[in-house]
């Protein structure tokens, strides 16, 4: 064989051999539409096979959850696209206790939010339900306006679980609920004195009489 | 203190997984897109990472004047008893959360209830006096039309009620056995000077007096960065621009500082009186056209006249701007927008730069994938602080290097850079498109997730058309006779890299870009 033939012949042969290369090699890609277009097309009553995932709460409880649901926690979203979910997700700053409440946040946000072909359905069974009641005010419920009251009734919880919730929601990166709950915390502090606030957190004032009176007079203008 | 100090080194790396506090600022918009982020979102995303870096560095750091400490390390705990710190005792329940998201709930407050909340306890005192939550009030409330008072909350108390005499004392009470790792290390990096260490690496190639032609073979082209000598020397800015003169001129003009329209009085008020980690600094894309004497006292060095963005006329991107900053300001590590190429002249002042190549990302800096964000410490002196020593051991090390009045830095496109102003300084900086970088500057308009990246522009889908349709119009073919010659160098290097291949059985000469 010449040279020349032994060049083309090389050449053809490590090119494929490069697209072998280049399959082994090629970072695996993250699916950014994680939905089944056959799924989202289900109606919420339907029953269908819905990917699910095992989390392990610090105290050994295991909760089956849909793949949907706990991708809400960007935390555990990664761990599923880098592959690390197989055996169940181990979490051990979370409790049970507090898991189960952060998946129930959790899942009612996800079906709040994959609701669009039932609005039509639902506001008119609210409109025709006003209509009976013979209610004021609004006529219909605006989904939007329910998730809120439901988030409202949420959070309604002693403070140790409530702080609770503000450390899981921020270990595990879930924006909507870390955000309710800081602003649950800074709705009870708003607008109270500072005597109500050491009695709402069972704060101990521990300023001596003169350190109290010089920050007052430094904040004067906030007791005005 | 310096016993605070010292014990930083000892239990640091066991004792303290110091979450590193990281900021997400979109990488198309740099410093000078700032407007609509917060100027303090710091305590924005928290990831706990790796233990710090040596701390045994640390030793020795010098404070700015009348710089004393309220808060101390939780290091320090070590050589105390534990039940001595006061933070848990004067939280109550709250104690449960950790001191970044105990500021999460603050930030949401009012002024009001802030002030109300630092008469609680001494702890909640030491919180809630945090000058960054004050910082956000003032310029969410105010935008701006506020005098500076010596502390951002003395500014907003001064503000709402202006009854008050102007000298209302920052906080004035002394809190001893306050010990957090997260607001020492905020107190820290705004009261700590520039180790001289820092600043004594220079190492950047010098040009003076170089033809056009020579910059283009030697730095345009490769695209290496290089600090040019001599060319502002008719300048009449360089004699002009002193703090009186601007404030004769142009003193009650506002200007973009950050998320806010300052005037340069107020601003320079602020920037004399400021002791912060990230200085509010000013930085206006539409400096010529509020102050025409501005435009006629400068203009483009003669290596960077050619700049193909002036096709769109008025159409361009934002491309100009004044930066006027005290000692500290400056901006952290980021890629200027759209590809382009930059210069920055330094009209008084000094600045430190840190250069980082395209293809290698800053220690201590996470792009994302996209490309459309960036993750980075919150300050430059934290990033000295924890990164800098990091790099001296790197193959790839950055390019550094102080620049002085009358000199001008080239940024290459796509090179990473951090500056940091060593004191009060005036610069004049631009961006350009030039034949080198036109066809990076196309790709980059032309990406699926343009209307994201693209940055200074109102019209960032159709800058792409609007673009490559003025080209064809002044210079027909160019863009062909660029893609034919790139597609040259391509092919060459692939062929090299097969024969690579062929004859040198370790190769693997695949390179994978994200």
């Amino acid at each position: 064989m010449n040279s020349l033939s032994l060049r083309i012949f090389l050449f053809f042969f490590v090119s494929s051999l490069s697209r072998v290369w280049s399959l082994q090699a090629t970072p695996r890609l993250r699916s950014i539409d994680r939905s089944d277009p056959i799924r989202s097309m289900a109606s919420a009553a339907a029953t269908t096979t819905k990917k699910m995932i095992t989390l392990k709460s610090s105290d050994g409880e295991e909760f089956e959850v849909e793949e949907a649901v706990a991708m809400e926690s960007q935390t555990i979203r990664h761990m599923i696209e880098d592959d690390c979910a197989e055996n169940g997700i181990p979490l051990p700053n979370v409790t049970s206790k507090i898991l189960s409440k952060v998946i129930e946040y959790c899942k009612k946000h996800v079906d709040a939010a994959a609701k669009p072909s039932d609005e039509a359905g639902a506001a008119a069974a609210a409109a025709a339900a006003a209509a009976a009641g013979g209610g004021g005010g609004k006529a219909s419920a605006v989904p939007e306006d329910d998730l809120k009251a439901w988030d409202a009734e949420f959070v309604k919880v002693d403070q140790t679980t409530l702080f609770d919730l503000i450390l899981a929601a921020n270990y595990l990166n879930i924006k909507g609920l870390l955000d309710l709950t800081c602003q649950t915390v800074a709705d009870m502090i708003k607008g109270k004195t500072p005597e109500e606030i050491r009695k709402t957190f069972n704060i101990k004032n521990d300023f001596t009489p003169e350190e109290e009176e010089e920050i007052r007079r430094e904040n004067q203008w906030a007791f005005e | 203190m310096p016993s605070a100090l010292r014990s930083l080194v000892a239990p640091a790396t066991s004792e303290n997984k110091q979450k590193k506090r990281k900021r997400r600022r979109r990488i198309g918009e740099s410093p000078r897109q700032i407007s609509s982020r917060a100027a303090v979102d710091g305590e924005e995303q928290h990831v706990g990472e790796e233990e710090e870096g040596d701390e045994g560095a640390e030793e020795g750091f010098k404070l700015k004047a009348a710089a004393s400490p309220t808060i101390q390390p939780l290091g320090n705990l070590l050589l105390a008893d534990p039940s001595a710190n006061i933070r848990d005792r004067g939280l109550g329940t709250l104690r449960a959360l950790s001191d970044e998201l105990l500021l999460d709930v603050l930030g949401l407050l009012r002024g009001r209830d802030l002030a109300v909340l630092s008469t609680v306890s001494k702890s909640l005192y030491v919180f809630s006096t945090h000058e960054p939550l004050w910082r956000s009030l003032v310029l969410d409330e105010l935008e701006g039309r506020f005098s500076f008072a010596g502390s951002w909350r003395s500014t907003y108390a001064s503000v709402v009620s202006p009854l008050l005499p102007d000298q209302t004392p920052p906080s004035s009470l002394a809190v001893s056995n306050f010990y957090s790792d997260y607001l020492f290390q905020s107190w820290l990096c705004a009261n700590m000077e520039m180790k001289p260490e820092w600043v004594a690496r220079d190492n950047i190639e010098r040009g003076r007096g170089i033809s056009v032609d020579e910059f283009v073979a030697r730095f345009e082209e490769p695209n290496k960065p290089v600090l040019l000598e001599g060319c502002l020397d008719g300048w009449p800015a360089l004699r002009k621009w002193t703090r009186a003169h601007l404030l004769r001129v142009c003193g009650d003009v506002e200007f973009s500082v950050g998320p806010a329209q300052m005037t340069l009085r107020r601003y320079f008020r602020y920037a004399d009186a400021a002791k912060e980690e990230r200085p509010l600094y000013l930085f206006d894309p539409r400096f010529a056209e509020k102050v025409p004497e501005m435009d006629s006292d400068y203009q483009v060095p003669v290596y960077f006249r050619e700049d193909l963005f002036a096709l769109l006329g008025r159409e361009r991107p934002d491309y100009r701007w004044v930066i006027i900053g005290p000692a500290g300001s400056g901006s952290s590590f980021h890629v200027d927008p759209n590809s382009t190429s930059a210069w920055n002249a330094v009209v008084s002042g000094s600045k430190k730069w840190v250069m980082f190549p395209p293809e290698v990302v800053p220690p201590g800096v996470h792009p994302s994938p996209d490309g459309a964000e960036v993750a980075c410490p919150v300050s430059i002196m934290e990033w000295f602080m924890n990164f800098y020593e990091q790099c001296k051991t790197w193959r790839k090390r950055p390019v550094e290097c102080i620049c002085r009045a009358g000199e001008v830095v080239f940024v290459p496109n796509g090179w990473w850079h951090l500056v940091i102003n060593l004191e009060d300084s005036v610069a004049i900086t631009q961006n350009y498109v030039s034949k080198r970088n036109l066809l990076n500057v196309l790709n980059f308009l032309g990406k699926p997730n343009a209307s994201e990246l693209v940055s200074g522009t109102k019209d960032r889908v159709n800058l792409y058309e609007k673009f490559r349709n003025a080209i064809d119009a002044a210079f027909p073919g160019l863009i062909n006779r660029l893609e034919l010659k790139a597609q040259e160098k391509t092919s060459e290097k692939k062929k090299q890299s097969f024969w690579e291949s062929v004859t040198d059985a370790n190769a693997g000469g695949f390179r994978f870009s994200f």
